[in-house]
């Protein structure tokens, strides 16, 4: 163990060199996207490939070695107000600046977005080598390639970004491309539409991210003005402290993740005060924190497709299937967990907002649960499971249980890559068909896909020695004991959604593996005979599911820790992360706005009570799909106008069309109308137009030809200035 | 003692000219007597210009004379040539006749 421990802890690579090479992992994807993009059609499909393929599996190889040189133990990224331990990064200098205020391009790796580099580049790498034979066929090929890696390169500025604007280079970027990528067939107008919706509904919520970023600059601002005896904390001198402030904010700009943090460190103190200068003028600090992560709640809601901007999801599944698996599996959907850890410290200095995100989470859940019982379509099911999952990862911010979120993020990227790629492989070998009534018994034809689609099916349902359940409960279990100060009820509620939601999700996961995998084979089934997918695709799908399973061990409570006298169990992913939560951490024990459990909850019943609730969820799946309907051929017509409602996902997209797409065509409409074909157009454009010739049809019988006119006009003229010249100098 | 010609003599004289010079250009109408008109106005204002500098007794205005001397070199040989190629199209430089351009 010990020495397993320095083996770790010893990094080839010197940690200072590893953080200045960051801009590497994101260079690479880049050129192969520019390459790609620019000769993919003159260097050929094969060239492509391999230059696509390439470029990921090199930033994984080179993720690799960062990860191995944060763990490093002299590994430490520097920062204004002293060394980061276990991270490394660098500052590459100024991006722009205005006044005061500064951005820098500062990259950083650290526990949490080292692990987020492995995931990106490695599911990614997987994704890549499947889609070389997905898109074997597809002409578009080069631009295919070009935007996934693109992609790749847009994320992992995202994760590894040190300043909330340089995150948001990557945001936007994931989002572009995933505009680009869903509607990559857009010829089929319905395919464009999808592209189109999921770029515009992500631009609401990036407005909330951009407006949530200006007012954390008035907050900082307000900050550099205080009195430096408002400052004065424990163990730390008010003068001392705003010294290093303001020069912290100096160094690296008001946005940049260490100036965040200690920002963090000294809220605490001021919730209560009321902000002296700016425009923010008379706002307590507290009710600015809580709007500003309410803002960036909903910047996430965008991107990590929770209540009220979770639409644009399921019809992403429009793009190619490894596009799905890439963006809305492994990657994209993530970001605004990410950037929640990332926020940490900030989140549980406010109550309100973490009982909202706990509450919105749980309810995404819920209803993208309940909407995915009736799905026919494969991916649609996978769809709104992930949305749903997402919403598990939000419940567990909310409740404060950053860590268990984050490993819900690793293991979902796990078992959802593999289960949208096995559900490629099986339309891959189904000619395309979709529809889950009418594929089945699939099993015996596609032995590979099936046993992969198995485990991960296990997986996210939650079953014991899965990865899924270790982080599924870790979040419930959080939800169970954690205390939200003056929001108890809201972390209750939270909780109950979860576990319906977590009986529902084995429900609907074990109808879409009854329906697709067991029974026979439908009569109006497009081919009387499936085939298994080619290695290319089946081998991605064989390293998922392994990974579904191993990945269980960062669930497991085998790390113990000295806290404050007493021996405490920790997750191994809770252990891992504890260097990035620390300020976090602090600042709960502080201000006991999350009130933690004090003696440790025996985890055994825990463990045994949610494995109950995956088996008979499951099992009532069984029971139904395939002993029930079978028999009876029909749903009972009580339950019709239910299923009906679910299948038509709630009509949301129907309200939302009515009440917000309508009115806003409308007036776009109108303005068109009135503004562009009657003032511009008409008014300004053609009236200028028409102006002018009018002048010139009149002014044109001037124009005699006698030059001799023309120089009498001139003389008279210049007399007539001399003559006013004369009389404006004489007296 | 030498009795020198006030400037205000010169002045008047090259007034005289350049009203003498429009007056040809505006009224004649054979155009080569229009284009010798010109040169006279800009000998006209040669003299103004030669007038001041002996007033103030330095070298600008004269550098401007020659500069007009120039001009009216490069004028004349352009408007000449115009006036040849007008004639050779239209038998005729009688500027009352030439009015084609027009609306």
């Amino acid at each position: 163990m010990e020495k397993l421990q320095l083996f770790f802890q010893t990094s080839p690579v010197d940690p200072t060199a590893a953080g200045h090479a960051l801009w590497l992992i994101i260079a690479l994807p880049l050129l192969g996207a520019l390459i790609s993009g620019v000769f993919g059609k003159i260097i050929g499909r094969q060239n492509t490939h391999l230059v696509a393929v390439g470029a990921v599996g090199g930033s994984f190889l080179m993720s690799l070695l960062v990860f191995w040189a944060i763990n490093d133990f002299r590994s430490s990224a520097g920062s204004p107000f002293g060394p980061i331990s276990y991270a490394v990064g660098a500052d590459f200098g100024t991006w722009f600046s205005a006044g005061s205020f500064k951005v820098t391009f500062g990259l950083t790796a650290d526990h949490l977005s080292g692990s987020m580099l492995l995931v990106i580049t490695g599911v990614g790498f997987l994704i890549h080598l499947y889609s070389t034979g997905y898109m074997s066929h597809d002409a578009g090929y080069w631009r295919f390639f070009a935007y996934l890696n693109l992609f790749i390169a847009a994320m992992l500025t995202l994760v590894l970004a040190d300043s909330l604007p340089l995150l948001f280079v990557g945001w936007e970027g994931v989002g572009l491309c995933s505009y680009l990528l869903i509607g990559f067939w857009y010829d089929d107008a319905q395919k464009a539409f999808a592209g189109r919706k999921a770029f515009i509904t992500n631009r609401i919520g990036d407005f909330g991210f951009l407006v949530a970023a200006f007012l954390t600059v008035l907050v900082v601002e307000s900050i550099t003005q205080l009195p430096v005896a408002s400052l004065n904390r424990a163990g730390a001198d008010g003068a001392m402290v705003a010294s290093r402030y303001a020069q912290g904010v100096s160094a690296r700009g008001a946005l940049s993740m260490p100036v965040l943090e200690e920002t963090a460190r000294i809220l605490p103190n001021l919730l209560t005060q009321e902000i002296a200068t700016g425009p923010l003028k008379g706002l307590a600090y507290g009710t600015a924190l809580t709007i500003i992560l309410l803002l960036f709640l909903l910047g996430a809601a965008g991107k990590s497709a929770q209540i009220p901007l979770y639409v644009w999801l399921p019809d992403a599944m429009a793009g190619p299937t490894p596009v799905s698996a890439l963006i809305h599996a492994a990657t994209m959907v993530t970001s605004g967990i990410y950037l929640f850890c990332r926020l940490s410290y900030l989140v549980v200095l406010s109550p309100t907002a973490m009982a909202v995100i706990a509450l919105i989470g749980a309810s995404t859940a819920l209803v993208a649960a309940l909407i995915a019982f009736t799905q026919t379509g494969i991916k649609k099911v996978l769809a709104y499971s992930t949305v749903s999952q997402l919403g598990f990862m939000f419940l567990g911010i909310g409740v404060g249980a950053f860590w268990a979120a984050f490993l819900h993020v690793v293991t979902h990227a796990f078992f959802k890559a593999c289960l949208f790629l096995g559900a490629g492989s099986v339309m891959h070998g189904n000619a395309d068909e979709e529809d889950i009534t009418r594929l089945g018994g699939v099993r015996k034809e596609m032995p590979v896909t099936w046993a992969t689609f198995l485990i991960a099916t296990l997986a996210i349902t939650g079953i014991v020695p899965l990865s899924g359940f270790f982080s599924k409960d870790a979040i419930l279990h959080a939800a169970h004991v954690n205390g939200i100060a003056g929001f108890e009820w809201a972390g209750h509620l939270a909780y109950w959604l979860g576990v319906v939601t977590a009986a529902g999700t084995s429900f609907y996961m074990m109808r879409l593996y009854f329906l697709t995998f067991e029974g026979e084979r439908a009569k109006d089934a497009k081919t009387p005979h499936a085939h298994e997918s080619s290695p290319v695709m089946t081998g991605p799908l064989v390293v998922l599911a392994v990974l579904s399973v191993v990945a269980l061990v960062h669930g497991l409570p085998i790390m113990h820790v000295q806290r404050g006298g007493t021996t405490v169990t920790q997750a191994l992913m809770e252990n891992f992360l504890d260097p990035v939560f620390r300020t976090t951490n602090d600042l709960v024990a502080q201000k006991q706005f999350l009130v933690l459990p004090k003696e440790e909850h025996g985890l055994l019943g825990a463990y045994v009570q949610a494995w109950l609730i995956a088996v008979v969820a499951g099992a009532l799946a069984f029971f139904v799909y395939r002993r029930y309907l079978p028999a009876v051929k029909k749903l009972p017509a009580a339950l019709e106008p239910l299923r009906k409602f679910s299948f038509n996902k709630f009509y949301v997209d129907e309200v939302y069309t009515a009440l917000i797409v309508r009115p806003l065509t409308f007036v776009a409409r109108a303005a068109y109308r009135l503004v562009d074909a009657v003032l511009i157009d008409g008014v300004m454009v053609r009236g200028t137009a028409w102006v002018t010739k009018q002048t010139g049809a009149v002014l044109r019988y001037l124009q005699t030809g006698d030059a001799q006119m023309y120089a009498a006009v001139m003389a008279v003229a210049l007399a007539g200035g001399l003559v006013w010249a004369l009389m404006r100098v004489m007296p | 003692m030498l009795q020198t010609v006030p400037t205000a003599h010169y002045l008047i004289l090259a007034a005289v000219l350049f009203c003498l010079g429009m007056l040809g250009v505006l009224l004649r109408r054979n155009a080569l007597v229009v284009f010798m008109c010109i040169e006279l106005m800009l000998n006209a204002a040669n003299l103004t210009f030669l007038a001041f500098a002996r007033e103030r007794g330095d070298s600008v205005g004269h550098l401007s004379a020659f500069f007009i001397i120039a001009v009216a070199a490069a004028e004349a040989a352009v408007g000449l040539a115009i006036v040849i190629a007008v004639f050779r199209s239209r038998g005729t430089v009688n500027i009352e006749e030439i009015q084609s351009m027009k609306h």
